[in-house]
């Protein structure tokens, strides 16, 4: 695709403190359950009183870091909407099973079923904004935030001056308990914290909403640009030999040129075969892993593409989250990502500086 | 110049036929697919019809030649059932030559088989063999099951935008391939009954006890169907070096929102006529080339007045043929938009008008009615084929005759 793509805004609501403020001053959070739940912010500045009360968690997530995006972004009503979910609203969809057999399928309150379908927040993002233009939702585990990218950057190639793409997902005790019964999580309780010092089958669960401003015009408060997305579904075990050098080939790139590297290592020991190929054809490069601030789940990749931006364009990381980590680039032009969901989707993504190359 | 997008191979499952000819054969005798539920598991049984498709689960396994598998979910089936006939006319044998995609559509993944054991999945003293459905829930389990068996390498993804989701996988599709990024993509969508989306729609009072009746004005809501059905898309160019069967061309869309209601349409139909205009202008034709419209019509209170005053609206006093063919499918949901993009196609195709059946009172707010009669040998050139959904998704296909 020729089309340039560039973040113009960001908002996250995530289990760290991504909402609001300096995040290079935020401490790590972290937890000993195994499950990195999100710290929601005050809704009221965003939603009203009386539209709050009848909105599940998921919905009043995801509208209100949509709603902080557009503002962070400077930009009008967006020319399109397109988000991705593994899950969509879990608590409406367990609410609605429950009230099934509770109330033996007579008087059901309707919400929770209006509120459980996949697109119910790109719905109400829509009316809130007014926004009578495309509004795609994406629904395919560890590819739905990607798609939802992919469908975006179509768009801009198409001619749409700038999109809404974002995803979230949350986790409840109870769907963490079902995942649990078919060996997702680490049996043992770790610290997040400490999470790649446990590798063993299984990982911890987590949850966030993240939502991207893009467009493909650059402006002085653009944050990065995405350069470069490839999807591979159920690849090889060995297949990032050949495919990482031929996805930097493509852009042009050596080895050399990236300066950083954002890897979804989850500490499970299942699949850690996939995150210890990156080291051979990216000899010495500094690698930041992610999923001891954010967990796994379907759309974890929202979480680290925001990390990148916020990276780009501050030129630092927030060290303090990565105690792990001895020592950071000085400069950094270009990040790579790769992140997969249990095995089956991976993804190669490359972020690089906005402005510094030519766009 | 952007690819030209062709549709070469078509399959599908529902009520009224297990392949898109019986399909065909019943739409020709006007034969509804609305009955009693066999299958389903809700004390609305004889109380509300559903267009159910007429197989048990071990029917559609021996079908779809995964026999005692139950990791297959009914709606995995109904997917793997349309996808190998869709193929079969394509004529893909070796999916390795061309990588395919496959842009799927669901509303509710495997709910149909997790509902039944969901109280099971959360209860630690409960163990067996259902633990295998935790995966099904999900929207990608179906997409993947299907993409595996197939042998798919292109891209591959699920779409849930409610009752438009199979509409704009065909959407996405097609943009996949006019940018160069896939040359064949299968889209489409997949639905089984569950008592989860029966309840659902009962409880916002939109489903009818009596057969659905589109734009009547005793209508009274909506009945549920199921079933699967995809359609291959095709760039020109591979469609020519391929030598493939053109069945007719993909030649306008558009993905319009409401933005007025979570589960309401705005009044005057906005969003409709916007996703319908746009997608007749991106075809190149005018609104006197559009020969049939196969509506949404649903036969919710909403959907029909709002779908019809966008007709108006669009064609003026020459509103063209229009009717739904839900009375026979019932609305499958995520599946509907492809079944009824494969209705269009065999409308263009065999120079047939669907009738809208269970019609008889025009409504007061409309001054058109819909086609009640099957019209035969009619020179069908262009197709608008609506799907809107909840969350205000509206989508608009316009299928066109291929003439070179």
């Amino acid at each position: 695709m020729k089309v340039k793509c560039y973040i113009q805004g960001i908002a996250a609501i995530t289990p760290q403190h991504t909402f609001e403020g300096d995040i290079f001053a935020q401490p790590l959070e972290s937890c000993s359950s195994n499950l990195l739940s999100v710290r929601e912010p005050d809704y009221k500045a965003y939603i009203p009183a009386n539209s709050l009360r009848r909105m599940s968690r998921m919905l009043k997530m995801g509208l209100t870091t949509a709603i902080k995006c557009l503002q962070d972004s400077g930009l009008g009503a967006p020319g399109a909407i397109v988000t991705g979910t593994g899950k969509g609203s879990l608590q409406d969809t367990e609410r609605f099973l429950k009230d099934i057999r509770q109330y033996n399928e007579r008087a059901l309150n309707p919400t929770p079923f209006i509120q459980s379908t996949y697109n119910a927040v790109n719905g109400m993002i829509a009316v809130q904004q007014q926004c009578t233009t495309y509004n795609n939702t994406f629904v395919h585990r560890g590819f739905s935030f990607e798609h939802a990218l992919l469908d975006s950057m179509l768009l801009l190639q198409e001619g749409t001056p700038h999109t809404l793409t974002g995803a979230f997902d949350e986790m409840t005790e109870e769907h963490c308990y079902i995942k649990s019964r078919i060996g997702m999580w680490k049996t043992e309780k770790v610290n997040s914290a400490q999470l790649y010092e446990h590798p063993s089958p299984g990982t911890i669960a987590g949850e966030g909403a993240v939502f991207f401003a893009l467009s493909a015009r650059a402006t002085a408060q653009s944050y990065a640009r995405i350069a470069g997305l490839q999807l591979f579904y159920k690849p090889q075990p060995g297949f990032l030999a050949a495919a990482l050098p031929a996805f930097l080939q493509q852009q042009g790139l050596s080895p050399r040129d990236i300066d950083l590297v954002l890897t979804g290592r989850n500490a499970d020991s299942n699949y850690a075969h996939f995150y210890q190929q990156l080291e051979a054809p990216l000899p010495g490069a500094c690698q930041l892993p992610f999923k001891h601030l954010c967990g796994e789940y379907e759309t974890a990749g929202a979480f680290a593409t925001w990390l990148a931006a916020h990276i780009l364009k501050a030129q630092q990381a927030p060290r303090q989250w990565f105690p792990m980590v001895p020592a950071f680039p000085e400069r950094v032009e270009r990040i790579l990502l790769y992140n997969h969901f249990f095995g089956e989707q991976h993804v190669l993504m490359l972020l690089e500086r906005a402005g510094a190359h030519g766009g | 110049m952007a690819e030209r997008v062709f549709i070469t191979g078509m399959g599908m499952i529902t009520a009224i036929g297990d392949t898109v000819a019986a399909n065909l054969h019943s739409l020709r005798q006007q034969q509804s697919g609305l009955g009693y539920t066999r299958y389903l598991d809700t004390i609305y049984r004889e109380v509300l019809p559903v267009a159910e498709v007429k197989h048990d689960d071990e029917a559609l396994r021996e079908m779809a030649g995964v026999p005692g598998q139950p990791q297959y979910t009914r709606t995995t089936l109904l997917g793997l059932i349309a996808m190998q006939e869709a193929w079969q006319q394509a004529g893909i044998n070796d999916p390795l030559r061309e990588p395919a995609g496959f842009i799927n559509a669901s509303t509710v993944g495997g709910m149909c088989d997790t509902e039944r054991v969901y109280f099971d999945l959360i209860d630690p003293s409960k163990d067996g063999p259902f633990l295998q459905y935790i995966d099904t829930l999900d929207c990608a389990d179906s997409t993947q099951r299907i993409a595996d068996r197939m042998g798919f390498t292109g891209y591959i993804t699920t779409i849930s935008t409610a009752c438009s989701s199979s509409a704009n996988a065909i959407m996405y599709g097609a943009r996949l391939i006019k940018q160069g990024l896939q040359r064949r993509v299968v889209c489409g969508g997949t639905e089984a009954l569950t008592a989860f989306t029966l309840n659902g729609f009962n409880s916002l009072k939109n489903i009818d006890k009596q057969p659905c009746r589109p734009f009547d004005q005793q209508r009274n809501g909506l009945n549920l169907g199921e079933g699967a059905a995809y359609l291959v898309l095709e760039s020109e160019t591979l469609a020519r070096e391929n030598g493939s069967t053109i069945l007719a061309e993909l030649s306008g869309y558009c993905n319009s929102n409401e933005a007025f209601h979570p589960t309401a349409p705005s009044p005057e139909g906005d969003g409709a006529f916007a996703a319908m205009q746009q997608a007749l202008a991106m075809s190149g034709r005018s609104i006197a080339d559009v020969q049939y419209v196969n509506v949404h019509g649903t036969a919710t209170l909403n959907n029909d007045v709002s779908e019809g005053k966008a007709l108006q609206r669009l064609f003026g006093r020459e509103v063209p043929p229009f009717s739904s063919t839900k009375p026979f499918t019932g609305h499958a949901l995520a599946a509907a938009g492809a079944i009824e993009a494969i209705y269009s196609v065999l409308a263009i195709r065999q120079g047939i008008i669907f009738p809208n059946l269970h019609f008889s009172e025009q409504m007061e707010e409309l001054q058109i009615v819909p086609e009640t009669r099957l019209l035969e040998q009619q020179p069908v050139r262009t197709v608008i084929s609506n799907s809107f959904g909840f969350g205000g998704n509206n989508a608009s296909l316009v299928i066109s005759k291929y003439e070179g």
